[in-house]
């Protein structure tokens, strides 16, 4: 077999020269610029909850449409906790990971768990206390639902 | 950073959630990085590419018509490729592992699970400045060295030529 070729950083074009790359990487790592763009994140936060809400009600409208319902699932789990809304990002994670292992298993997700994880998605991101006690129960129920559907499923094969 | 060394950085964000886009481009400002240029998909990626040079993609993984995955595979190996040495950041919520395969082997450098944080991107970015990659080229791949540790001890075969000299062995 032939012999891969290893080109050494120093044969192609770099982002920048080592020292500006050195500078740079010092400044990308300082406390303050982390801090700088966390503020840039924070600021973000009412309109990429607008953005949420939009995508919340997409979800809604996809029910019925499992890969639509998966498709808006894992937008949500993208930004739902940098929109400052981590309840339902942490919903949509776990919706997202039940669709996987499902197909992993081969076989079609359960219509119910689906329509229960929109259902908690939607209350979870029109809730005042977004990420109060109540969202954090409805996240460990979901996901010992999600444990005992998976068992379930893999018990019947 | 007014005046920052980031000012000379071009930076190509590929995203099909608007918001996202703009998010990714504040955190980029927020560094000094002026000159950012957006596609919503692979297939508008590549066509600004190729009228504009850039020095560092993001990329989404799921989008249509082409996705993150196919983008990347045509930045490094089609022969129009402007620079198929570009370094390559996904930023997706797609973290199963047969997706996040499925990109390291089309030739992605650097791989950030959302949700994102500005310590996340930010720390990759250093990484792909201070400590670029060796690529690799045979005949089923082309891209950055997917080896990310050199195993002390390693007796051979070394299967690359030039393995022995990025590795230091003598």
């Amino acid at each position: 077999m032939k012999k891969a070729e290893l080109i050494p950083p120093g044969d192609y074009p770099q982002m920048a020269g080592k020292s500006a790359a050195t500078k740079m990487a010092r400044a990308l790592r300082a406390p303050e610029t982390a801090a700088r763009g966390a503020q840039v994140i924070q600021e973000a936060g009412s309109q990429l909850r607008l953005a949420v809400h939009d995508y919340v009600r997409q979800l809604e409208d996809a029910l019925g449409d499992p890969s639509l319902v998966f498709e808006k699932a894992h937008e949500l789990r993208g930004f739902a906790e940098t929109a400052g809304l981590s309840a339902t990002g942490r919903i949509a994670s776990g919706l997202c990971r039940y669709f996987d292992e499902m197909e992993k298993l081969g076989t079609a997700p359960d219509a119910a768990v689906i329509a229960l994880h929109v259902s908690a998605i939607t209350r979870a991101a029109r809730a005042k206390d977004e990420a109060g006690r109540m969202s954090h129960a409805v996240v460990k129920e979901l996901a010992a639902l999600v444990a005992h559907k998976l068992a379930e499923t893999k018990a019947a094969r | 950073m007014p005046g920052s060394a980031f000012e000379v950085l071009r930076v190509l964000v590929v995203e099909d959630n608007q918001h996202m886009r703009s998010l990714l481009r504040s955190l980029l400002n927020s560094i000094g990085i002026r000159e950012i240029h957006e596609a919503a998909n692979g297939t508008a990626a590549l066509d600004i590419l190729r009228e504009k040079p850039c020095d560092l993609i993001l990329s989404d993984l799921a989008m249509k018509p082409m996705d993150g995955i196919d983008f990347t595979r045509d930045v490094r190996l089609s022969p129009r490729s402007p620079n198929p040495f570009l370094p390559v950041i996904m930023v997706t919520g797609h973290t199963e592992r047969h997706k996040v395969e499925a990109a390291r082997d089309a030739g992605v450098t650097e791989f950030i699970a959302k949700p994102v944080t500005a310590q996340s991107l930010f720390a990759r970015i250093a990484e792909i400045l201070e400590r670029p990659r060796a690529f690799v080229r045979c005949e089923s791949y082309f891209g950055p060295d997917r080896r990310r540790k050199a195993q002390e001890g390693y007796p051979g075969p070394w299967r690359r030529h030039g393995d022995r000299q990025i590795l230091h062995v003598p």
